[in-house]
Formats: structure tokens, C-alpha cells, sequence
């Protein structure tokens, strides 16, 4: 079954964080891809940028509003995601104990979920839904 | 560019099943940005979350989101887009648009 894994840090925390530490943060990311490709279970993985560049879209009675900044406020911002194909949940928990969260052992948090997998379309192309 | 939109919609539409209604538009999306589409899923409900910390070397695992939020996340799509206007107006045509929002979030290219 695919997890989400969605890594959540605090930004203001990583604007401080001195090179080493950056470095130490993305070889543990190194690590966790390379050992997850390895193993056939790695099925995406990106990093966001800050949420300073994040746009929210509403539609309301169609007309399109359009609002800087992310949905919701919150104490730790999504700093990116990965999505593994593991056998149970305790496995992807394993895997989002081993995600660094941010920089210079900045405050963070890996959110585990469960991929509801949905029917591809008529001609196999991807087809999104909020959940079923 | 690559953009993650993130469909976040209060849940509880949901509470007594999927809404059969929402299929077709959903599958119209597909068919018209099939070419920009890289990836996408829908999420089961935030009562089968667990979040997961580290401090000091010992792992704490709880369950659901890592915040308390008015929507929560029920799916995302990866899109291909020129520039972040053109992922808006993507993110504009995706039900969960119409119910709660999509945020936009471009993703870091390290070069």
C-alpha cells in the first residue's frame, strides 16, 4: 500500500540553519531515497518551496479567488513529501522516523497517509479525487 | 515547473461515503491536463493518520494530523505548468476548489 509521507518543519528554524547542518539534512534525504530505490518502494519524493511562494485557490459560485499564502497557519509549514510503498503502516512509520524533518535538528513532524488507491480512467490517465 | 497542488476540503463531506457526483469532474480534469499531470492520489481520512516525531533519538508516533485545521488534506496532483498562474488556473478547475481550496506549492529544483 502507498503512504504519503508529508514533512512538515519550521521554516524560520531553517532560514538559520548554517551549511553543515543543511548538508546533514540532505544526506539524510540521500540516505532515505537511495535506500528506498533500492529496496523498490520509493515512488516519489520533492521538496516544496518556502510557503512565502505558495498561491490558495477557492471557487465560489465560479468565480476563481486567489490568495497568497497557504491554506491554514500553522507552528510547522510542509517542507516537502515523499510517497513509499510500504507493506503496513507500521513500516511507513518506520520509513517517516528516518525523514529528517528540517535543519539543525529543527522541531518537525512527518505525517503518515494512507493513498486511497482510486481507478485509473478510460484511457489510463490519472484520475483525482479528494477521497473516497 | 512542477507545482504540488494540495486538495484540502473539510472531510466531512465525506462522512457518509464518497460522493458518486464528484467522479465525472474529476475525470474531466484528467482527460484536460492528462499531458501535465505527473502524478496524483486521493488520501484516506485524517482518522487513519499518524504522526510521526523524533527528539533526542527516540521516535513518538501519535495518532492523526500534526495540526488541528478547518479543511484537511483529501488529495494532491503533481502538475507541469509554466509558471504558477497556470497551475492556479489548473488548481481553479479541480472540484475540491468548489468545497474548500487548492494551495499551490511550487517544489525546490536543486540544480
Amino acid at each position: 500500500m502507498r503512504y504519503m509521507m508529508l514533512v512538515y518543519t519550521q521554516e524560520t528554524e531553517m532560514e538559520k540553519a548554517s551549511p553543515e547542518e543543511m548538508a546533514k539534512v540532505f544526506a539524510g534525504h540521500v540516505a532515505v531515497q537511495q535506500e528506498t530505490q533500492r529496496r523498490g518502494i520509493l515512488r516519489a519524493a520533492d521538496p516544496l518551496k518556502y510557503t512565502s511562494s505558495a498561491t490558495t485557490v477557492r471557487v465560489k459560485d465560479g468565480k476563481t479567488l486567489v490568495t497568497d499564502g497557504p491554506f491554514a497557519e500553522t507552528k510547522e509549514q510542509l517542507a516537502g513529501y515523499y510517497i513509499l510503498d510500504c507493506a503496513d503502516l507500521d513500516e511507513a512509520v518506520e520509513w517517516a522516523a528516518k525523514i529528517p524533518t528540517g535543519c539543525g535538528g529543527a522541531n518537525g513532524c512527518v505525517e503518515v497517509r494512507p493513498i486511497h488507491e482510486f481507478p485509473k480512467g478510460p484511457q489510463g490517465e490519472p484520475v483525482v479525487a479528494s477521497r473516497g | 515547473m512542477q507545482f504540488l497542488l494540495l486538495i484540502d476540503e473539510n472531510e466531512e463531506r465525506f462522512a457518509s461515503g464518497f460522493d458518486p457526483g464528484d467522479v465525472p469532474d474529476y475525470q474531466t480534469f484528467g482527460q484536460q491536463h492528462a499531458s501535465a499531470i505527473k502524478g496524483g492520489s486521493a488520501l484516506h481520512p485524517t482518522t487513519e493518520v499518524k504522526t510521526v516525531r523524533v527528539r533526542n533519538g527516540k521516535v513518538l508516533t501519535t495518532d492523526g494530523p500534526f495540526a488541528e485545521t478547518k479543511g484537511q488534506l483529501g488529495g494532491f496532483c503533481l502538475v507541469e505548468a509554466p509558471d504558477k498562474a497556470a497551475a492556479a488556473a489548473m488548481a481553479a478547475k479541480i472540484t475540491g476548489a468548489r468545497f474548500g481550496c487548492v494551495e499551490v506549492r511550487p517544489i525546490m529544483t536543486f540544480s
